[in-house]
């Protein structure tokens, strides 16, 4: 099976040994599969967060591995993962967060940057992803010149500037309203049509259950359940039982 | 990894922030303008001593009486013709000739101004050469001539000695006695000098008779060995002055002591003002640093941003030290600028008090060293912030509002 990402036992303890300890996430395995579509469902403080933060390769795990694209990357230098995270893994937020004080086009560059492409090469790739986001004719618009869906566009056409395997989308529709959310999700869509490994975070159960492929149920640091979308018809594939 | 996105993204962040930067670079760049200045003022300064140790006062002693405020000023004791041929005898000494000084009054059109006159004899140019005079105009007093003199170069001026400046050939009257203006010398650059009134040696007696003796005798030596030379004029004069050891009632100086002395004052004035600079400098940095850290705080999330598109911490820490660097150097670009205006304002103003030998002396090393010291001081400020910066954990600062 061609796996992108797996955690095997992977635990995350913050203040571990203290009296404060908090179990964030606790023993999880969990396989996605290369040009899957994942929903990563819970409530807040369910760990999900946590669990997209060792995803995406911004935290290491208190144990346990991570795999990514079959390296493990757990127990990397903070330099080693901002180097996997450039390459492989491309992030949408909530918030956009694009660089107030750099264009669309600019802000598309700057991942290339930190993986040294030429400026050359870094100009007519922004321009091409721009161009795919439907966004040619604001590349030299800065994000205050342009609207909520329009950024998040600019977010997306960012998260691909390295071409990267995964694309993490924790909340990415949250702060649209619902026309603009659909646009952004169909463009995600598209990605993964084309070969993209996409796994979102979101509290909207109507998001994930029309665009991913499969759910997974979070609680407690826990995957309570994982539902797959086979032949149009959503089936729950397995219980995790509370400790 | 300077890429022109990420300077641009820097000096955005500095344009931004245009009131805190601003303020930011002002405090630099006032330390800078005062170290400009003043190195630039003292290597004028020392350049100018250094013109005389190697022009033509190089080879000059000076004797004068002890206890003496200045030449001229006090009446109880002189050098005599005895000293002086005592001096001109001494092995090493090549020439000497005595100087009278006075302070007299001196008459030009109805207004009474007291000056200092000093007697020469014009057979010997010892005098000339040590002050570096020299005729700007009309012609040198010859030698047993009476009743000329020569000005310094202020009598011609306006309002600097008298209301109106004397011209060629016209008289000024000195204790009573008329006393025609034969000619004029160039500026030496000191108030004191370029205000005196020179005579013959001669005139100088046959105005005052009662006068007793040289206020200084100046003489040419061999600079092989000075020091020893100035040993030799002193047992000289003690023998013709009757004196023991230690009774010395006078005082030899080489013009190279008198120097090293002045130059030994400059140093201390000179390095204490750049102190004090030095000091603003180094607050400057301080707030720099405050500054600094003040936008990582508030860039907390953009740098989140930054790390998870794959900056590293290194990449982190240069972006924060070039924005550091960059403010150091736009303020050290104007307080180099701000500071040469004022220094070439200072120079005018002297020039215009007769205080011309205080000359600034720029080098392409004074601009280009005070660029590179602001730039390396914002460099220094901003190494603890742009540290903090990159350790900054990527996962906090994204949840970081």
């Amino acid at each position: 099976m061609d796996e992108i990402i797996k955690l095997e036992e992977v635990w995350k303890i913050y203040n571990e040994g203290e009296e404060n300890q908090v179990i964030a996430l606790k023993n999880i395995n969990l396989h996605v599969k290369r040009g899957d579509f994942i929903a990563v469902m819970g409530p807040s403080g369910s760990g999900k967060s946590t669990g997209m933060n060792l995803i995406g390769s911004l935290d290491i795990p208190s144990h346990g591995k991570i795999f990514l694209d079959q390296h493990n990357i757990s127990h990397l230098s903070e330099s080693d993962l901002a180097q996997v995270r450039g390459k492989k893994i491309g992030f949408i937020f909530q918030q956009f967060n694009l660089i107030p004080n750099l264009t669309a086009k600019e802000n598309v560059m700057l991942p290339m940057i930190f993986q040294e492409m030429d400026e050359i090469e870094r100009i007519i790739k922004a321009e091409s992803l721009l161009k795919m986001m439907e966004l040619g004719d604001r590349m030299d618009h800065y994000p205050s010149e342009l609207s909520g869906g329009q950024q998040q566009r600019v977010a997306i056409a960012r998260a691909l500037a390295n071409d990267p395997e995964v694309i993490l989308a924790d909340e990415p529709t949250g702060n649209l309203d619902t026309h603009t959310g659909e646009v952004v999700m169909k463009f995600l869509n598209k990605l993964n049509n084309e070969g993209k490994t996409i796994i979102i975070v979101t509290h909207d159960p109507d998001l994930a259950l029309e665009h991913s492929k499969k759910i997974y149920w979070i609680k407690d640091g826990q995957i309570e359940r994982v539902t797959e979308k086979i032949k149009g018809k959503w089936k729950t594939l397995k219980k995790v039982p509370n400790e | 990894m300077i890429s022109k996105e990420v300077m641009k993204y820097s000096l955005e962040n500095l344009k931004k922030k245009k009131m805190r930067s601003l303020l930011t670079i002002i405090s630099i760049f006032i330390g800078i303008a005062t170290i400009f200045i003043f190195v630039s003022f003292g290597l004028g300064l020392y350049s100018y001593i250094n013109s005389f140790v190697t022009g033509t006062s190089a080879d000059k002693i000076i004797i004068q009486p002890k206890g003496m405020s200045a030449p001229g000023l006090d009446a109880g004791f002189a050098l005599t013709e005895k000293d002086l041929t005592a001096i001109e005898r001494t092995s090493g000494v090549q020439a000497a000739t005595g100087i009278y000084m006075k302070v007299v009054q001196v008459e030009y059109k109805n207004t009474n101004k007291y000056v200092f006159v000093g007697g020469f004899d014009p057979r010997s140019n010892l005098m000339e050469e040590l002050s570096g005079l020299k005729i700007y105009s009309g012609r040198q007093l010859q030698s047993n001539e009476k009743g000329d003199v020569v000005l310094g170069y202020n009598y011609m001026t306006d309002n600097k000695i008298f209301p109106n400046g004397v011209s060629l050939n016209e008289e000024i009257k000195i204790n009573g006695e008329k006393a025609k203006v034969i000619g004029f010398y160039q500026p030496v650059g000191n108030p004191q000098d370029d205000s005196n009134v020179y005579m013959t040696d001669d005139f100088f007696r046959e105005l005052y008779p009662n006068s007793t003796g040289y206020s200084e005798i100046i003489a040419s030596v061999d600079t092989s060995n000075i020091p020893q030379v100035v040993q030799n004029v002193e047992k000289s004069l003690l023998k013709s002055r009757n004196l023991a050891k230690g009774q010395e009632d006078f005082f030899v100086a080489s013009f190279e002591d008198l120097l090293k002395t002045y130059a030994s004052a400059l140093d201390i004035v000179v390095g204490f003002i750049i102190l004090i600079a030095l000091i603003s400098v180094l607050v400057s940095a301080i707030n720099t640093s405050n500054t600094m850290i003040t936008s990582v705080i508030e860039r907390t999330r953009e740098i989140g941003v930054l790390k998870s598109i794959g900056a590293r911490n290194s990449e982190i820490f240069t972006l924060f030290l070039f924005e550091s660097s960059a403010l150091g150097m736009i303020a050290g670009t104007i307080g180099v600028l701000i500071g040469f205006a004022l220094t070439e304002l200072a120079k005018a103003i002297l020039m215009n008090l007769g205080l011309g030998f205080l000359q600034p002396n720029y080098s392409f090393w004074l601009f280009a060293g005070c660029i590179l010291f602001a730039t390396m001081t914002g460099a220094v400020s901003g190494v603890i912030p742009a540290i903090h910066a990159s350790k900054i954990s990527p996962v906090r600062a994204l949840r970081y509002e």
